[in-house]
């Protein structure tokens, strides 16, 4: 029935917006398609479940507001890695000898800026007079300002054990075994720019099963949460952002992220990692940005400025979270005290043990970074201390011998960057301090250090390579770094990176990277320090403006605990994960996109036996030129026996919304995505996906058991522009 | 006698039988390259991915044979018939693999229309027809099949096919037999006037793993076509020939399986029209 209702609405919305026409910009198809092979391949190195709007809503917001080719707010593109740091200096010449850019299309006759590259840069750039010197007036703001209103629903609509009725005795005793909540999922943001200047906005999001302002549980309940108890929107978060007044640089006020050098010694918000490839893999810090999306876990509350003069600059910043962390109390001898044991990174709070855990704790980090650029070269420095009100002490376990535990941790490093001719050198270096910690820890004194130094060579203009050395002590302990690694943690790590980039031949691409890497301790499931390698491959080719396809190969080899369960102790052992794919997208006539893709993933086990998955998908999107509305459509199936086998597909979403299903068992999958523009200021969003098994007939477990053999989300989006 | 011995341990090897083969790349010309078909155009499109006989010109009628594996109880004939209209191609097939003792029917009702150049969608509607010897008695299904193709560049082709896509199935058979979902894609590729490779990938639900096809298709002499092809599962290499002329066409080839030996195609089409 919902779903009918939904159906008329949205043929309701569509008959409405034919008489309004809208012209959308440029085509960000190929945008679309650089992040969306990215993202595929975060997925694939990550375990979690990762929240890419945090990662994403930079790309999205570039989308949405282009930058001044003419001003120096054209450094984005290099921060984002959209053009690399020679096309970046290219770029920098050309106006220095010929002035401003008059048209687009002079792009092409910048030295380095391929078919490839302007086809995704074009859309995110526009021409206008450098306004950065401005003065900014009230009345300005109020009349050229943008806003943006966004209202998101989304819901699995199978019953999911989670909220199946439970009686209250039941549920005291065992607590966990439902959630408080209702099934919905709600977001809603509102942002301000204006001319990306100045910047303001909030958000709220409830997840699905977290308790809503509708949703009621008993009075024991209520009490045993006591101050615990929470209704409404779970996350709350707002940002005021401004750059470019004078001295001051940028100066943001609420959430921010934070991202100095290469990331070793301070890098709040998610980044691409190993997955950008090629010579995107030397990192731009970007410095304050403002958070304007829902993730839970990793980014900056509080206040950060930069200012400016010359070639110097410097940040002081000031966070104070509450993050969600299970306490346990400890008895001693004296007195009781409290003690963490985990810190908790989901940002759900759905049962309650969940919001017994959440925002138990108070992290603050204070900190700064300096920094002194010329021409060609940039070096930093950045120190930071966090402190937490509870000390953390993890439960005790062979892996975690060195990791972040106490009270409070100094990091400090220096950056480095040199980019000129066909050159690129960068690196970091960084140190921890942390007084209290375990035995083994303490033992080695409280400082320890990790290092990273990188090479980008460009002997031609077709053809690029990279070479990275690093080096991350095994007690390096940082709670907001983000570099370069294999894993997510820049701590006891080794390895040496190898990546090439070339045009061998007109229309043919090849990107190729290989890493090597040492694990110095044990980590979580490998009960000895470990090793493994990861290569990858992928050659493309355009067959022309309409159609281009590429080829893909990963070999990934790490170590794990071998599960053979007649050892009396588990030893690591290697285990491949190997992967192929093809992807072809093309366009159909005019209003037509076609897209399909084949993957197959093969992994060993340790007894010898092979698990295979394979997946086939067909995408058609209808983009009529100079209609308002848009309708995108996959069908896949899949077939992979075993999660170790399982798929990674991108696909389509609402604005700001990504998802990336890991697909495995046996199956078949759709969706269906539609967007209407009315009025030109209200653009609706509905999309309906469903993945049917053919292998089952109950649907995950625990909490997220659905019985039956299908399972359908749905979402639906309005997104206000005035 | 050894080898269909071979051929039903074969078979029962696998826990459901049904409608393997039913779905099976048709015609001599497409047998001769490893059966790839999906991104192919003429009469036999109607039966490996409808799409491609959205541009038939005229009215055609095609007659198919294949003595698989040299044995008559696997045999697979195929009939095919389709009318060009003002409003796109209609089409009639009929298929049947099998002997008195067991066999596979598939009577379908095509469609295809031309968008343009560049799409081309068909549609079939299948009644599915099994027949199991010995009182074990008949089961049937319904279900339908869609393609798409699109000339991307003038030499780049490019076909999608999926057979049975909402996953119906035999109701009332013993174990509820499932029926497959077919899914293929692939391009075909003028390299020259007289030169044309194909490939595609195929999944089919009711078997493990993929398929991969590959073919080549030469015009040694005016009308006079050489052809040479290959698939992965199972593996099985193939060879053949065709001959046309304006009003019809004959296309013959060997398909030779490792283990299972050799079979013969021999695929005939006529038509009338401008």
């Amino acid at each position: 029935m919902k779903r009918l209702i939904f159906t008329i609405l949205f043929l309701t919305a569509a008959l409405f917006a034919k008489a309004q026409i809208a012209v959308d910009t440029l085509s960000t198809e190929a945008l679309n398609n650089l992040l969306i092979e990215q993202v595929e391949r975060l997925a694939e190195d990550s375990d979690d479940d990762l929240d890419y709007e945090d990662l994403l809503e930079n790309y999205i917001f570039l989308s949405e507001n282009p930058v001044n080719l003419n001003s120096d707010e054209v450094r984005q593109l290099v921060e984002l890695h959209l053009i690399s740091v020679f096309q970046y200096e290219e770029l920098q010449k050309y106006r220095r000898f010929y002035g401003d850019f008059m048209f687009l299309d002079e792009l092409e006759m910048v030295e380095g800026f391929d078919e490839q590259t302007l086809a995704v840069i074009k859309p995110v750039v526009c021409l206008e007079k450098d306004q950065s010197k401005d003065k900014i007036t009230l009345d300005k703001m109020a009349r050229y300002g943008k806003h943006q209103l966004l209202g998101r629903y989304e819901q699995i609509l199978e019953k999911q054990q989670g909220y199946a009725p439970i009686d209250d005795s039941t549920l005291l005793a065992k607590p966990n075994s439902r959630y408080l909540g209702n099934p919905q999922k709600y977001q809603l943001r509102y942002t301000y720019n204006y001319r990306n200047k100045i910047r303001a906005g909030f958000t709220l999001e409830k997840d699905a099963g977290e308790m809503f302002y509708t949703d009621k549980v008993s009075d024991t309940i209520q009490k045993l949460l006591g101050n615990q108890y929470h209704r409404g929107f779970d996350f709350v978060g707002f940002h005021l952002y401004a750059k470019d007044l004078g001295i001051v640089k940028t100066a943001a006020l609420g959430d921010y992220q934070l991202a100095f050098g290469q990331g070793l010694t301070l890098w709040s918000g998610m980044s691409f990692g190993k997955a950008g490839a090629g010579s995107s893999v030397m990192k731009q810090g970007r410095g304050i940005t403002p958070k304007g999306s829902a993730s839970e876990y990793s980014f900056m509350r509080g206040a950060a400025v930069t200012l400016g003069g010359g070639p110097f600059s410097g940040t002081l910043f000031y966070s104070n979270r509450w993050v969600d962390a299970n306490i346990s109390v400890a008895d001693t001898l004296d007195n009781e005290a409290e003690l963490v044991s985990s810190l908790q990174e989901t940002g759900y709070h759905r049962t309650i043990g969940e919001l017994l855990d959440r925002h138990a704790i108070r992290q603050q980090v204070v900190g700064g970074h300096l920094a002194y650029a010329v021409a060609h070269f940039e070096v930093g420095y950045t120190a930071h201390h966090t402190w937490l009100n509870v000390p953390l002490e993890l439960r005790p376990s062979h892996y975690n011998q060195y990791y972040f535990q106490g009270r409070s941790l100094t990091n400090q490093g220096i950056d480095f960057k040199y980019v000129k001719g066909k050159y690129a050198v960068f690196g970091e270096a960084a140190t921890s301090m942390n007084y209290d910690s375990t035995a083994l820890r303490q033992a080695q004194g409280p400082l320890a250090f990790a290092g990273l130094v990188g090479l980008t060579v460009k002997p031609a203009g077709y053809l690029n390579f990279t070479v990275m050395y690093r080096d991350y002590g095994k007690a390096y302990q940082n709670l907001m770094s983000n570099a370069f690694g294999e894993g997510s943690r820049n701590q006891g790590q080794r390895g040496i990176y190898l990546g090439v980039e070339a045009a061998p031949a007109p229309y043919w691409n090849i990107l190729a990277y290989a890493d090597q890497f040492h694990f110095t301790w044990l980590t979580s499931q490998v009960n000895a320090p470990s090793r493994g390698h990861d290569y990858y491959i992928r050659i493309s080719h355009s067959f022309s403006k309409r159609a281009n396809a590429y080829l893909q190969f990963r070999s990934k080899t790490k170590m794990k605990n071998s599960t053979d369960a007649f050892v009396f102790s588990h030893y690591p052992i290697f285990y491949t994960k190997n992967s192929v794919r093809f992807n072809i997208n093309y366009q159909i006539g005019r209003d037509f996109h076609g897209s399909n893709k084949a993957e197959y993933a093969h992994y060993r086990n340790d007894d010898g036996s092979n698990e295979h998955g394979y997946f086939l998908c067909q995408d058609i999107a209808y983009k009529p030129e100079y209609k308002p509305y848009s309708l995108t459509f996959r069908y896949a199936i899949f077939d992979a026996k075993d999660y170790n086998a399982r798929i990674y597909a991108y696909e389509n979403d609402v604005l700001y919304s990504f998802s990336v299903p890991a697909l495995y068992g046996k199956g078949m999958r759709f969706y269906l995505l539609g967007k209407v523009k009315l009025f030109n200021a209200l653009t609706l969003y509905a999309r309906i996906g469903r993945t049917i098994y053919s292998d089952r007939d109950e649907i995950g477990s625990g909490l997220t058991l659905i019985e039956g053999n299908h399972k359908t989300d749905l979402k639906v989006e309005a997104v206000w522009k005035f | 006698m050894k080898k269909l011995l071979l051929l039903i341990t074969l078979i029962l090897s696998t826990s459901t039988i049904f409608a393997y083969d039913i779905i099976h790349p048709i015609g001599g010309r497409a047998a001769a390259m490893g059966g790839s078909s999906v991104a192919s155009q003429g009469l036999w499109a109607l039966q490996n991915n409808p799409a491609g006989m959205a541009n038939l010109e005229k009215i055609s009628l095609g007659l198919y044979y294949e003595n698989r594996w040299m044995l008559p109880e696997t045999a697979y004939k195929c009939g095919a018939f389709a009318l060009p209209t003002k409003f796109g191609t209609l089409g009639l097939s009929f298929n049947q693999f099998g002997s008195s003792k067991y066999n596979e029917n598939k009577f379908g009702l095509a469609y295809a229309k031309d968008f343009g150049r560049y799409l081309q969608i068909g549609l079939q509607l299948d009644y599915l027809l099994l027949k199991i010897g010995n009182d074990y008695g008949t089961f049937n299904a319904v279900t339908f099949e869609l393609g798409l193709q699109s000339h991307v560049t003038d030499k780049l082709t490019l076909g999608t096919y999926i057979f049975n896509p909402v996953n119906f199935s035999f109701e009332q058979t013993l174990n509820h037999e499932k029926l497959p979902i077919v899914f293929r894609f692939g391009m075909a590729y003028q390299f020259t006037k007289d030169f044309v490779g194909q490939c595609e990938i195929e999944k089919n639900t009711e078997l493990e793993g993929v398929n991969l096809r590959g073919g080549l298709e030469y015009e040694a002499v005016k009308n006079l076509y050489i052809r040479a092809g290959v698939q992965t599962n199972p593996g099985i290499l193939s060879f053949g020939l065709g001959y046309a002329i304006s009003f019809a066409q004959i296309n013959v080839s060997a398909q030779l399986h490792n283990e299972l030996g050799a079979s013969a195609q021999i695929g005939m089409i006529f038509s009338i029209g401008k």
